[in-house]
């Protein structure tokens, strides 16, 4: 009997019949699943963007509690109050910021977890610094340093691989295959749809199947927005990985370099005539900072406090310039002058930490608002494809079922 | 405009002004001092080490040196440029109250510049690790080191000295409740030392402690207070410095050595070193060696005798 079943013209129709609402069938489901793995993986991109700017932050707070801490070594006698509580804001938003971290993404919790064992030992290396320097005993010094050796060989490196890890992930998504794939089904689905048509009048020499031409036009229709719909999502999210992404990067990038070099301008003038290989490390750090710069500001509306972070760092370079000069000219202490408190390297240095904060949140939140925007659209279109395939799947069954019945 | 443009010109232009401005010495430093690699440092005939260049004639007058002596050079340049430490305390240390470099050693540079300018205070300070302090005299980036550098005929090779301004000698400093009381009950332990000190060189002789070399003695200190090593060995003066600071350390043993500090003078300019020894000989006769001892060694007893001045090498 069921062998009979495909047999003689009755058969081919079946079979026919059979083909046409399998494959759209398939082409609901594939849509359908296509539309919200795309989805998925945006948000992925939204949340990995977060991430690395979370992680980045962790890095750049600590990198700010350093320059803090060798800074005010640097000026002898008390501490000044606002470069402890430079250090003391530093280490707490990392503290946080490693919490989070660790929080939003489990694959990152186990580097973030050393992490945090580094920051602990630094702390206790630093608070040894300071008890030895109230006492005035210069052991402190080499406290300070060991210090800044753990950040720099320990923290800085594990907290960097994760940026990368973040970048990498975000770039993968971006060769998602969901939009191909839903492209060639709706192809072959309309494609078969067609063939049976043809197939149809050539045997029964009646033009239209009106629930076959429902079928295709529901294919075409449905596919066709959905491929749109999938397209403008993705080019919407490359276009935000081009923008702001990029420039929340460089900034951030340009943010820890920036606060790298002044520790290094500090340490140079710390180890007093003997500190060339600091300085040659503010010379590599600077023009890395600088470059990350130049990639943060966007060509056309740049946004103002990326502009000013940049003109801030340019008029710190200057001063930092003036401060080697006096130093090398043998006029230590004024160099250390320029360099701390209310000395210009200090101020203009200032006004860049606190315009690329401000440029590294609008940056950051442009990013998770336009990919939120770019992923509106792919959950109800994965929806009404679903039904979509299925109602033509539908008409087709009905469709072939009125040419059947004329055979009995 | 192209905003990309000006930051690139003008960053250029900055960091163009400060590369040419630093001293280009640095990175070959330490390579060129790598202490032998044999088992014991080789040892090099040269007399008494100790002894150095007679001085000839008085002191002249400040602010009127010879032309065509270093001094006049120094004295042209308007400051006496020295090589110290920032982490010896008691000879040549960072005072964290004041940031000033304070200590033995830089009472002995104001001398010196007050000799030639008239002025305690026209020097400017180059800190050094042990390790660099030849070779920043050999490459004029420094006029004198006054480091607690030893006197020897191996650096006599490299360098000259003035006449001894001090007698130290190597101990071992151990935590206070070591059972320890000379060097040889330490024997498979962690001993820390700094790396271009003839301390470390010294250590060869003990074959069956751990040497662990660091840069700057004061990481020692570190690594001591951690627990990462058992011990640490320099002058007696040096770790004197450390007893100060952490009243739970004790200094042990006889000393190992002898070690004759010296002022480290290039071996260009013979004729600093006989100016420089005239400064130190009017220090040991007017008392104020003495008042120096007394400042920065606060001994219990009476302040000793200088060390005597010994002449006769030619330069």
């Amino acid at each position: 009997m069921v062998a009979g079943w495909f047999e003689g013209t009755p058969g081919s129709l079946r079979f026919r019949g059979a083909i046409s609402v399998f494959m759209c069938i398939i082409f609901g489901v594939a849509a359908f699943s296509g539309a919200l793995a795309l989805d998925r993986s945006v948000n992925g991109q939204r949340n990995d963007a977060a991430q690395l700017v979370r992680v980045e932050s962790i890095r750049t707070n600590l990198v700010k509690a350093d320059a803090n801490a060798t800074n005010a070594f640097l000026v002898g006698g008390l501490e000044p109050a606002d470069a402890r509580a430079g250090y003391t804001s530093g280490i707490s938003a990392a503290a946080r910021a490693l919490a989070e971290s660790a929080g939003a993404n489990g694959g990152d919790a186990p580097v973030l977890r050393r992490v945090n064992e580094v920051v602990t030992t630094y702390t206790g290396l630093i608070e040894s610094a300071r008890a030895n320097n109230r006492q005035g005993f210069p052991v402190g010094a080499a406290y300070l340093r060991q210090a800044s050796k753990v950040m720099q060989e320990q923290a800085l490196p594990a907290l960097d691989s994760l940026v990368t890890g973040a970048r990498n992930r975000v770039d993968a998504a971006s060769r998602s295959l969901a939009l191909p794939i839903v492209v060639i089904v709706t192809l072959l689905a309309l494609g078969t749809l067609l063939i049976v048509q043809v197939w149809i009048f050539r045997r029964t020499h009646r033009v239209f199947n009106v629930a076959l031409v429902v079928a295709t036009a529901l294919v075409l229709i449905l596919g066709a927005t959905a491929i749109g719909g999938m397209s403008w999502s993705q080019s919407a999210g490359k276009k935000v990985r081009q923008g702001a992404f990029a420039r929340t990067v460089a900034l951030a990038t340009a943010r820890s370099d920036g606060f790298d070099a002044k520790s290094a301008e500090a340490l140079t003038l710390v180890n007093r005539g003997s500190g060339q290989a600091y300085d040659q490390r503010f010379v590599s750090v600077a023009s890395a900072a600088g470059r990350a710069l130049d990639a943060g500001v966007a060509p056309v509306a740049p946004d103002p406090a990326a502009t000013d972070a940049r003109i801030a760092f340019v008029q710190y370079l200057t001063d930092h310039a003036e401060v080697r000069k006096l130093d090398n000219g043998g006029e230590w202490e004024k160099a250390v002058a320029v360099a701390t408190g209310r000395g210009a390297a200090n101020q203009s240095f200032g006004r860049f930490e606190r315009a690329s904060g401000r440029a590294i949140v609008h940056q950051a939140s442009h990013v998770s608002d336009d990919l939120d925007s770019a992923r509106r659209p792919l959950v109800p279109l994965a929806w009404l494809a679903l039904l979509a395939g299925l109602a033509a799947a539908a008409a087709a069954s009905r469709g072939l079922n009125q040419r059947l019945r004329e055979y009995r | 405009m192209r905003p990309g443009r000006w930051f690139v010109v003008a960053f250029a232009l900055v960091l163009g002004a400060c590369s040419s401005s630093s001293t280009p010495n640095s990175a070959s430093v330490p390579t060129t001092t790598a202490p032998p690699t044999t088992a014991a440092p080789p040892v090099v005939s040269c007399g008494e080490a100790v002894a150095s260049y007679a001085p000839t004639g008085g002191l002249p007058s400040p602010g009127a040196m010879p032309t065509g002596s270093f001094m006049g050079q120094i004295q042209a340049r308007g400051r006496l440029i020295a090589g110290v430490s920032a982490d010896t305390l008691l000879f040549g240390y960072r005072n964290p109250l004041t940031g000033n470099l304070e200590g033995f050693d830089i009472d002995l540079v104001h001398q010196v510049s007050q000799a030639i300018f008239g002025d305690p205070n026209r020097v400017e300070y180059k800190v050094v690790t042990y390790a660099q302090r030849i070779p920043a005299l050999l490459d004029g980036s420094v006029d004198i080191v006054a480091d607690v550098m030893t006197v020897n005929c191996t650096r006599w090779q490299q360098i000259a000295f003035s006449s001894q301004y001090f007698q130290a000698g190597q101990k071992v400093l151990v935590r206070r409740d070591s059972a320890a009381t000379r060097i040889e009950d330490l024997d498979g332990t962690r001993m820390c030392a700094a790396t271009g000190s003839t301390n470390i060189d010294n250590l060869k002789n003990y074959p069956k402690i751990t040497a662990v070399p660091v840069n700057d003695i004061s990481d020692c200190m570190v690594l001591f207070q951690q627990g990462t090593v058992d011990s640490v060995t320099g002058d007696d003066t040096v770790l004197q410095g450390f007893v100060v600071q952490d009243p739970y350390t004790k200094i042990i043993g006889p000393p190992i050595t002898s070690e004759p500090y010296g002022l480290g003078i290039a071996r260009t300019h013979p004729e600093f070193v006989q100016f420089v020894n005239s400064v130190l000989q009017r220090m040991r006769l007017d008392g104020t060696w003495k008042q120096m001892y007394a400042r920065w060694l606060q001994p219990t007893g009476p302040v000793p005798e200088p060390p005597a001045a010994v002449y006769g090498r030619n330069p």
